[in-house]
């Protein structure tokens, strides 16, 4: 029994093998790449701007820093953190779906951000980086799609400058009854229903919100990054605990 | 979330003056890839502005590192216009100032320095004779606004002071502190007499 839990994991609501979840999700992305910015402004109402504002207002990047934004997808953290980092520094775009980093890549290139910006296909579970080589990470809405979570959180400590931060934007759990009530039925009626008519792809939104659910709630994952390594890690709901920014040092 | 909003909207206002008035690019080169942060304690507010050289970010609730921080009021946030009242306002404490005076210095200058020619402007979207009949307006009804601002606190004092009676002119109020400074110089020199015959 305890081999069987080992060997399986969450996908959305299903029990699946891990060995397949990779494989899953990334057919979720293949799918979704092409329409996924006018997707995410068009059911988050763009509040997913305000929340990737605060993310870059939290990572501390600096001149001359390297940044990994991981599971980036389409790029709206790299854009900023390219900015940022001036010159002399170095921003990572890095996703485990090659149609999404071609988008991104797309994307960041029609900006005219070249000069400091290098896309890398992996696995967050694996890093491929040399030990203590980076300043920042961020993994915005890509942890819950990870199939080993505690293993790529280990990851990401490890690859981690003494002193450099990982930020968390993920999808989590709101306290209010009522906005959670609200939540639910945009969650599972009307989000898949718009992924069909905007997207013709119903399924992959309905995996969108039950992995949403299955994801750990705040305290959880804060617990999971402390189990890893981190220190002085917190959190800062937005939009009433809908979405949670996870903070944590490596000293 | 609003001071997210609110931001957003700073940093919209503020990347739109760097694209209309080169002038502010310029005064603001000094400050590439540093942080200023600036908390307003009436309003247990943070926020911070970071300039690239190209782009400046307007950050809400940064609680983080910076080249300069400044805690104030929303009181004394008008005064920052002026670059010389930066060392007062430190001394009579109503300004904390940690880090590089300097970059505070250059803010409040670029800012101060500003002198945007909205119908220059305008006249892209107006032709000239509209931007400029149209800032003229504007400009005349601000003129208007702070005459008649004036005068209604005119109006006012005149008749909280003269007329309900319910405040006191200020010259009534100086010679009230004369004549109490007097009273309490008098009750010290007696306060002495009475010591000198106890003792």
């Amino acid at each position: 029994m305890k081999e069987e839990n080992r060997d399986t994991t969450h996908f959305g609501y299903k029990t699946v093998e891990s060995t397949q979840k990779e494989s899953l999700v990334a057919d979720v992305f293949h799918s979704v790449a092409a329409k996924y910015d006018i997707m995410n402004d068009f059911l988050s109402f763009g509040i997913h701007r305000l929340w990737k504002r605060q993310t870059v207002a939290c990572a501390g990047v600096r001149k001359g820093h390297r940044v990994l934004d991981l599971a980036g997808g389409t790029g709206d953290l790299t854009a900023k953190f390219s900015q940022l980092v001036g010159d002399t520094g170095q921003v990572i775009l890095g996703d485990i779906n090659d149609s999404m980093l071609k988008v991104g890549r797309d994307k960041l290139r029609d900006l005219g951000l070249v000069n400091n910006i290098e896309y890398v296909q992996m696995n967050a579970q694996a890093l491929p980086f040399p030990d203590n080589s980076l300043d920042v990470i961020t993994i915005a809405f890509g942890l819950r799609n990870v199939t080993d979570k505690d293993e790529a959180l280990r990851s990401m400590y490890r690859v981690l400058k003494p002193g450099g931060r990982l930020l968390v934007l993920e999808f989590s759990k709101t306290d209010n009854e009522a906005l959670s009530k609200l939540y639910d039925f945009y969650s599972f009626n009307i989000l898949p229903n718009v992924g069909k008519i905007v997207a013709n792809d119903s399924e992959s939104y309905r995996y969108l919100a039950e992995s949403i659910r299955m994801h750990p709630d705040q305290e959880t994952l804060k617990g999971m990054m402390e189990e890893a390594g981190f220190e002085q890690t917190s959190y800062q709901n937005f939009t009433g605990g809908i979405v949670a920014l996870h903070r944590g040092f490596k000293y | 979330m609003l001071i997210s909003v609110l931001t957003a909207m700073a940093e919209q206002a503020v990347n739109r003056l760097l694209t209309l008035e080169p002038s502010l690019a310029n005064d603001l080169q000094g400050a590439a890839h540093k942080v200023l942060a600036l908390t307003l304690t009436d309003l247990n507010l943070s926020c911070a502005l970071h300039y690239n050289g190209e782009y400046c970010f307007v950050y809400g609730h940064y609680h983080d590192d910076a080249d300069c921080h400044i805690t104030t009021s929303l009181d004394c946030l008008s005064e920052l216009k002026d670059p010389s009242q930066l060392t007062r306002l430190i001394r009579s404490g109503k300004l904390d100032l940690d880090g590089d005076l300097h970059l505070a210095q250059l803010y409040s200058k670029a800012f101060a320095n500003l002198n945007i020619d909205w119908a220059e402007h305008l006249s892209r979207y107006l032709g000239d004779a509209g931007a400029q009949h149209l800032v003229q307006q504007a400009k005349q009804c601000n003129a208007r606004t702070q005459q008649h601002k004036k005068s209604y606190q005119q109006v006012l004092t005149q008749l909280c002071q003269d007329e309900l009676n319910v405040t006191i002119h200020p010259l009534e109020m100086q010679q009230f502190k004369a004549q109490t400074r007097a009273l309490s110089s008098q009750l010290a020199a007696l306060e002495q007499r009475i010591n000198a015959l106890t003792d």
